[in-house]
């Protein structure tokens, strides 16, 4: 919004206050100024500048979710990869993040079922299947993604031997077979495309990003946290190495596709590339979050010699990495509040 | 219309034609839509910019006058006043249905988008989806809330409470074919007066290219953001092949990262 020049004592109050408001455009305030007609001309860009969009109720509920969820779906595949083809002494992440997946998936509901208006009807969600709302797809896909995490969590507690053997396996077989790949993919992204496929104009003017920047920062959370894991209560080093690997390609996908997200949106993209928010962004999400870690990580990844324990390194940079994720979502999310109350953004048609 | 047997009638595509140049301000709309559909209060608050203090449609005002002032001091003669009675817009395509995951949202009989308020579970998905912001969520009920075309009155045979309440006909409700001829012989009247600003909105202009024709409809003698209509309303479910392509582009990428890390007795990358 570009605010207009007026000269004290030009035009009326009323104009002025309407001026500043961004009422109309530039020119048109001072052709109305001129002509002393308060600011009333004939150029009214809005109605009063009153949104013409509504915004999402959506807070802290649904950014820890996209939090969690990103977290569980990445550590649940980090497991799986380590599970199939890791080394022996992979171990200590198959067991970490298979329970972390399951955690996180139960949070992940929790959390859901705290935002709805009616919390008692959350079964409502389940009543109908429908491609076409991702909000839709999103909870066939948290459900699908959850039982396997519960499949794998009690097979993980049964290698651990404190579980009963239960004879599970002829369900959670051919139920991984099917839902396993596609449930924990959408799981790390589809919050993406739940946020693009609206009418905000900073979302789906995302559309092309915002779904791949959430499955990388994603990737980025996970592999922090079960390194942060890893470092608190004890595994392999080259474990660590592995995941450390992970997340600097991951986190660099990120920052790179955030800086190109940002050039593309242009003007529709300012919620959330500048001002407080967009500085909050840069520092924690990509500086901080992303850059920080990888130049920390970059040395030991890069070295030939045996991997070493570096504790204290690895729980900084997973601090960083992870409070980057949450900062992200949380920019993302309340960026869309503030585009869906400005109506200039959505007359623009930015398409 | 037909009667059928459980009083309900039926009748294709039941819409609102409001035409603003009959529209006097007067909001015995609002205050109608109010006492039959048994809608609070909003409160009590100037919004100091003109007689419109309403401002917009919300969960508990489904329609709204807008009040636009374009005064000319320099050519009086010039100035006017502009009253708009808006409402949901009913669409051929709406946002809110395509997004409502629990299918509360259905399109009824009469062919308009109802919120069934015993199945929403207010996940608000329906409200950044509606591309004219008009669904919304009422904190105390916890659903999602807007205009029903009056579907109770419908199904008994009477006209919505809006129309029957509008004293200059500024809002007419019917068969939506009807309402289109009307509103078409009403701009060639007015055109033939002279109005050439006339045009009508949501029928046929670049404002139905997502969300098709509207089944409540505008004639407005501006350009629609005047009325903060949008000019080119985006139905959002269009935005999802790219997103869900990119979704997939970048979860296969990781994947192939994750596989190539974790391969058997490798060295990490």
């Amino acid at each position: 919004m570009q605010e207009p020049a007026i000269t004290a004592g030009q035009g009326q109050p009323h104009g002025e206050q309407f001026a500043a408001a961004g009422n109309y455009s530039p020119d048109a305030v001072a052709a109305s100024l001129q002509r002393g007609d308060g600011g009333f001309g004939r150029a009214q860009e809005t109605y009063f500048d009153h949104p013409v969009l509504r915004k999402a109720h959506w807070r802290w509920e649904i950014v820890s979710y996209f939090f969690a969820g990103g977290i569980a779906a990445a550590s649940a595949a980090l497991a799986s990869f380590a599970h199939r083809g890791g080394d022996a002494d992979d171990g200590e992440l198959v067991r970490n993040g298979r329970y972390t997946a399951l955690a996180g998936a139960a949070v992940s509901g929790a959390l859901l079922v705290k935002d709805l208006g009616r919390p008692e009807r959350f079964l409502n969600m389940l009543r109908i299947a429908k491609l076409k709302s991702p909000m839709s797809v999103g909870v066939y896909v948290l459900s699908a993604f959850s039982t396997n995490a519960a499949f794998d969590a009690l097979e993980q507690a049964q290698e651990d031997g404190i579980a009963p053997r239960l004879p599970v396996r002829w369900m959670a077989r051919p139920f991984a077979a099917l839902t396993r790949a596609p449930s924990t993919a959408l799981m790390a992204s589809y919050t993406g495309v739940l946020l693009s496929a609206t009418a905000i104009p900073v979302w789906y003017t995302g559309r092309r990003h915002m779904p791949a920047v959430f499955a990388c920062s994603a990737a980025t959370s996970g592999a922090a946290f079960q390194s942060l894991l890893l470092a608190l209560f004890g595994g392999s080093a080259k474990t660590a190495k592995k995941l450390e690997t992970i997340e600097l390609f991951a986190s660099l996908a990120e920052a790179a596709l955030l800086l190109d997200w940002e050039r593309h949106a242009g003007e529709t993209g300012k919620p959330l590339f500048t001002g407080k928010r967009g500085s909050k962004l840069k520092t924690y999400t990509l500086g901080l979050g992303s850059v920080l870690p990888a130049l920390l990580n970059l040395p030991s990844i890069l070295s030939r010699k045996p991997p070493k324990h570096h504790r204290l390194r690895t729980i900084l940079t997973s601090a960083l990495a992870l409070y980057g994720g949450y900062v992200l979502r949380e920019c993302v999310v309340y960026a869309g509040r503030e585009s869906a109350d400005d109506p200039r953004a959505y007359l623009r048609h930015p398409e | 219309m037909e009667r059928i047997a459980d009083g309900a009638t039926t009748e294709s595509q039941m819409g609102f034609f409001t035409d603003v140049t009959l529209c006097i301000g007067c909001k015995a709309c609002e205050v109608a839509c109010k006492q039959w559909n048994q809608l609070p209060s909003d409160g009590f608050v100037f919004s100091g910019t003109s007689y419109d203090n309403t401002n917009r449609l919300s969960s508990t005002t489904w329609r709204h006058v807008a009040f636009v002032e374009q005064m000319d001091r320099e050519n009086p003669a010039q100035s006017r006043w502009m009253m708009m009675s808006d409402v949901c817009k009913h669409c051929t395509n709406a946002g809110c249905l395509e997004a409502c995951p629990t299918g509360a949202i259905i399109r009824n009989e009469f062919d308009d988008v109802f919120v069934q308020p015993d199945v929403c579970n207010g996940c608000g998905y329906c409200v950044p989806s509606c591309p004219f912001g008009v669904v919304a969520v009422q904190q105390k009920s916890g659903t999602a809330q807007k205009c029903t075309l009056c579907y109770d009155r419908q199904k008994d045979g009477l006209e919505p409470a809006c129309a029957k309440s509008c004293p200059t006909d500024s809002i007419t409700f019917g068969p939506v074919e009807e309402l289109r001829a009307k509103a078409e012989a009403r701009v060639a009247s007015l055109r033939a007066q002279g109005r050439d600003d006339v045009r009508l909105y949501g029928v046929d202009g670049e404002e139905t290219r997502d969300v098709g024709p509207l089944n409540a409809f505008f004639l407005i003698p501006d350009r629609p953001e005047v009325f903060n209509l949008p000019p080119k309303p985006v139905l959002p479910s269009r935005f999802q092949p790219a997103a869900y392509t990119a979704a997939l582009i970048a979860t296969t990428g990781l994947a192939l990262l994750g596989a190539r890390v974790f391969r058997r007795n490798g060295a990490s990358a």
